[in-house]
């Protein structure tokens, strides 16, 4: 052991001075693009696979750009904020990938976004729904114009669920008062900030307390007999980091009042085996195509070939960013066709106007189009530029539904709930709770 | 104020657990164990291994996580601590990187995303808008038992009185004859069993992620470190102390406090009065 | 030892700078982006190296310094326009009275109890970054798009190299004066030190400016590097690991070691991922640095040292003679 350690450290410590990286050299015939995402994450391992079979499909149609095939160099950020840089510069300077496909979460995201704009790289984001990446592109369009992203946003999110609290909670189970609990996060505070403000004036609904918590808190039961002091008639909960803690100690304890809101764990098919059952009841805001989503055909192929090629590994079925990846790189190399490859000026006029429309039974069900630089949405009277193109003004049919509802049954059933067109259950409140 | 009462004596007891196995090492080694948050780790993901995942019964998963930290105890002490004797930094360094090391090893086994612990024992009732559950309540009376067990096992027995001796004196025992290095190997062993007792119960307090072992470690130096160190009793009143001060802070203050009031208390008495508020003072 | 500085040292560290900022022309620019990485590791490192290896003040929370210097420059630039050619200097300002902060507890406590205290203060900063004005810092995401001061690989390497360099250059000179080895005599026997009629207080103060000042350049110019910034990134336990680690296994209190220490660290993570893309990078990762640091806790420097000595020979490499 010494000698090998010895002989390892003489070979190694030149490093510093005499470094020399074997690029490997760019085969001719290939057209290479890249992953960033954590490969150890549902989120990560989901983008990866979604558009690992958009590309199979590809290269097996007989390729792209007069030909060629498709190679993707994925490079883990581990969720980590500085591994998400140095991954971003990976593909950039080592790889040289012409095309980034992203599952990075929310502060990953912003992270490598200066790199971005330093390489100019095309870049779809698939997991993140932080408005503050949007906003760049609101304030200075031209250098961030190579960006876009496929799941809409959090104002989308907030919105909605203003409309269910307004259509469901208040009036179908008549509930009036409400004590909203926010994880201590810039998501949280964001989403929270909205929903207090639209809440009474839009759903007539009364936010009678605010407890905002730090994500470690280990206890929840004072939080929770707080909340059930305050008179409210239901909890409003924020939660996205540790959001599995709160909710499994909700349905532990029995909390004598109904629960919904935001609830990042609760968006995947593995949050019954992750909560070994114990999260029945919960409910959350979800992107499309969630948990219990009915898909149309088209997105139904891709789930049953996603299922056949990874089926028996975590995931096993895709979470609505697995589908976004799909139909994103679909769409990335539909607009590098027209374009004659990724160069910006060219390739982001192309993908704004990529635009799929998935129909179910004759109607509009889901869509993949961009907001385009300018366009103002109606509702929130703000743009969206190179965001998915979303509704969440009634009747849902010109857009993709910007989120759904979902609720987990205690019997592990998941259903959607609201909106009504996209509903497969109705909204119930758990057993314990008198009603 | 009774909810309060009962959930800070809850959640003290909690913290008690977790903290008992590190005041062991610290007060025989006088060494930081960084990695004994990784007890907690290990024996809540074997808990969650063998009970969830494979259905085995609780009691057999129980004692399987236990052992896992038991025997991850061992192998601490006979690979890292032994080989560097005598220095506190080197040991306190090596088990931070062990710590890192378990974490990887964690998320390339089970992944990075957070898992659910069913409660071990089942049931729930109400005390005003308090709700009490029995794992809860397990927890509490299981960590006042151990406790108690090891006060009496560190008194009475001639193991434990060994343990003792060689706490106070290393070099002193091992002149009158004890073999030391068997102490602190059996040592380690029971911090570790310890630890991994405690992380089933934190784990189904909370979850299980490749994280989680940074905030019992958090805990579990603060209730030592201000309780002072080798005080058993030290320890388990601090550790009311911070339950209470969280739960207060909680239900009456303002919920995202509850951290900053712990770090100010650990920096507060470290500043002020080093050897801890129950400490024996032998810095 | 002593006050000395031979030619054949500076001789030494010349061609050590020749030898990187030769370097552009023979590697590509993936290559220079880890290098960029490694110079600022190197100077967290070093910053660490002259506080805890020199004094034995081993601070187990240096990201709170760090934390200090990057977020006060990213909220005078970011959010209040301020340019950059004054915030980088507030901030190092900044870090300079929140090192005087961390040096009160050395006041009174040493060893483990000090480590704690620090971790603590990285603890506290982590969670008052969050719940304090985050309408300033950003909260949880922190900021993205801060004004970077260069573009390019190249630009950025060589400017990181001179920084980390002259950072480097001159802690070392430090270190061979008198002032350096009466830090050294305090991580000794501090009581021997104060007997012999030096100003220990003074010493340790000097060395806690030192090295926060160090730290408050390195994240304030590394923050204007990445362009953005998040508290996980910063106040977290791993990257505490990750200087601490790239000390030791340089070789602790050498201000050399930690240089070298913190392009291994660096090289040895970017080289694993064309084998392990995923997750086991870090787990061999963290093995290696285990294996090493127990075989030799004293580093990387050490280990040469003892080698150099075993063959019998003078001046094998060049990392070792610097080091002498």
């Amino acid at each position: 052991m010494r000698k090998i350690t010895k002989r390892h450290l003489m070979t190694v410590l030149p490093l510093g001075v005499a470094l020399a990286w074997s690029g490997a050299a760019l085969a001719q015939e290939t057209v290479k693009i890249g992953f960033i995402g954590s490969f150890a994450s549902d989120a990560g391992g989901l983008t990866m696979r979604g558009a690992q079979i958009a590309i199979d499909e590809l290269n097996e149609a007989g390729g792209v750009l007069g030909g060629k095939k498709i190679e993707m160099v994925a490079a883990d950020d581990g969720e980590d904020v500085t591994e998400g840089i140095k991954a971003y510069e990976y593909l950039a300077e080592t790889e040289k990938v012409q095309f980034i496909i992203s599952g990075s979460i929310d502060d990953v995201s912003l992270g490598w976004l200066p790199r971005m704009t330093e390489y100019k790289i095309p870049t779809l984001d698939t997991w993140t729904s932080s408005i503050l990446i949007i906003d760049k592109l609101v304030e200075d369009f031209e250098t961030h114009k190579m960006y876009f992203m496929n799941v809409a946003t959090d104002e989308a999110l907030a919105t909605l669920y203003v409309d269910f609290g307004k259509d469901v909670l208040a009036g179908q189970m008549g509930w009036k008062k409400t004590v909203i609990l926010q994880e201590d996060t810039a998501f949280g505070a964001a989403i929270n900030g909205l929903v207090t403000q639209l809440l009474a004036p839009e759903a007539g609904i009364e936010v009678v307390d605010t407890i905002v918590y730090d994500t470690a808190t280990v206890d929840f039961s004072p939080i929770f007999s707080r909340a059930v002091d305050s008179g409210a008639d239901f909890i409003y909960i924020i939660a996205s980091v540790n959001s599995q803690v709160v909710s499994s100690q909700y349905v532990k304890l029995q909390v004598p009042l109904a629960m919904t809101g935001v609830n990042v764990a609760a968006l995947g098919q593995e949050y019954w085996e992750d909560t070994g059952g114990a999260g029945g009841g919960i409910s959350t805001l979800s992107p499309v195509p969630s948990v219990g989503f009915a898909l149309d055909p088209q997105s139904q192929a891709f789930a049953d070939k996603y299922v056949a090629k990874y089926g028996n590994e975590r995931p096993k079925f895709p979470h609505f960013n697995g589908f976004n990846a799909y139909f994103g790189i679909k769409q990335a190399f539909a607009a590098a066709e027209e374009a004659g490859g990724f160069e910006v000026d060219k390739w982001v006029p192309a993908m704004e106007k990529q635009d799929i429309k998935l129909e179910k039974d004759g109607q509009m069900w889901m869509r993949y189009g961009f907001w385009q630089p300018g366009e103002k949405e109606e509702r929130t009277g703000r743009t969206y530029p190179h965001n998915i193109r979303f509704d969440i003004t009634p009747p849902y049919d010109d857009g993709a539904p910007s989120m759904v509802v979902v609720q987990w049954y205690e019997n592990g059933e998941a259903k959607v709930v609201y909106p009504p067109k996209y509903a497969t259950g109705e909204f119930q409140v758990p057993s314990w709770v008198k009603k | 104020m009774i909810q309060i009462l009962i959930q800070g004596f809850l959640l003290s007891g909690l913290y008690a657990l977790i903290a008992v196995g590190f005041t062991l090492i610290f007060s025989v080694g006088r060494v930081l164990n960084l990695a004994y948050g990784a007890y907690l780790m290990l024996g809540g993901y074997a808990y969650f291994y063998t009970v969830q995942q494979l259905g085995v019964p609780k009691l057999p998963g129980f004692v399987i996580a236990v052992a896992t930290g038991a025997l991850a105890g061992l192998a601490m002490y006979q690979f890292l601590v032994k080989r560097l004797k005598g220095d506190h930094v080197a040991v306190e360094i090596s088990t931070l990187i062990l710590a890192v090391v378990i974490q990887a090893a964690i998320v390339l086994l089970f992944n990075e995303s957070s898992k659910i612990l069913l409660p071990i024992v089942d049931g729930v009732w109400r005390v005003g808008s308090a709700s009490v559950t029995n794992n809860i309540l397990t927890a509490m009376v299981a960590s006042w038992f151990i406790l108690g067990g090891l006060m009496l096992f560190v008194k009475r027995t001639h193991l434990g009185r060994a343990i003792q001796a060689v706490s106070m004196d290393a070099k002193g025992a091992m002149i009158s004859g004890i073999n030391t290095d068997r102490i602190n190997l059996t040592t380690w062993a029971i911090s570790g069993a310890l630890g991994a007792t405690a992380g089933v119960f934190f784990a189904s307090y909370t979850q299980l992620n490749p994280s989680m072992w940074v905030s019992p470690l958090i805990i579990a130096v603060a209730v030592v470190i201000v309780g002072g160190i080798g005080s058993i009793v030290g320890s388990l009143i601090v550790a009311h102390i911070i339950g209470f001060m969280e739960i207060i802070t909680s239900s009456l203050i303002a919920a995202e406090l509850r951290g900053v009031f712990t770090m100010l208390l650990i920096i507060g008495v470290l500043v002020l009065r080093p050897q801890g508020l129950f400490g024996r003072g032998d810095l | 030892m002593g006050a000395l500085v031979t030619k054949r040292q500076l001789a030494l560290w010349l061609l050590f700078a020749v030898v990187m900022l030769a370097l552009p022309q023979f590697v590509s620019n993936g290559t220079l982006r880890i290098i960029i990485f490694a110079n600022f590791l190197a100077i967290f490192a070093m910053s660490w190296d002259f506080l805890s290896g020199k004094t034995g003040y081993i601070s187990f929370g240096h990201p709170f310094l760090i934390g200090i210097g990057a977020y006060a420059t990213a909220i005078l630039s970011y959010r209040f326009g301020v340019p950059i050619a004054a915030s980088i200097p507030l901030a190092v300002l900044a870090t300079m009275i929140g090192g005087t902060l961390f040096f009160l507890p050395a006041l009174r406590i040493k060893g483990t109890y000090f480590a704690l205290v620090t971790l603590a203060f990285m603890e506290l900063m982590y969670q008052l970054v969050q719940v304090i004005r985050p309408d300033l810092t950003g909260g949880t995401r922190g900021m993205s798009g801060i004004k970077t001061l260069l573009s390019g690989a190249q630009p950025n390497f060589y400017f990181s190299f001179l920084l980390m360099f002259s950072i480097a250059f001159s802690l070392w000179l430090l270190s061979r004066t008198r002032l350096g080895t009466a830090l050294d005599a305090i991580s000794m026997n501090e009581e021997a030190v104060s007997g012999s009629g030096l100003n220990t207080t003074k010493l340790k103060l000097f060395a806690f400016m030192v090295s926060a000042a160090t730290a408050g350049i390195g994240g304030a110019f590394y923050v204007h590097y990445l362009g953005s910034i998040a508290p996980r990134a910063l106040f977290d336990i791993n990257f505490v690991f990750t200087i601490i680690v790239s000390a030791l296994i340089g070789g602790a209190s050498t201000i050399i070691g930690p240089m070298f220490g913190a392009f291994f660290m660096t090289f040895l993570l970017e080289y694993l991922r064309p084998v392990l893309p995923g997750s086991e990078r870090y787990l061999v990762y963290g093995l290696i640095a285990l294996v090493l640091y127990v075989y030799q806790p004293k580093g990387i420097h050490r280990i040469i040292e003892d080698l150099r000595k075993g063959m019998g020979g003078r001046g094998k490499g060049a990392a070792d003679g610097k080091a002498a």
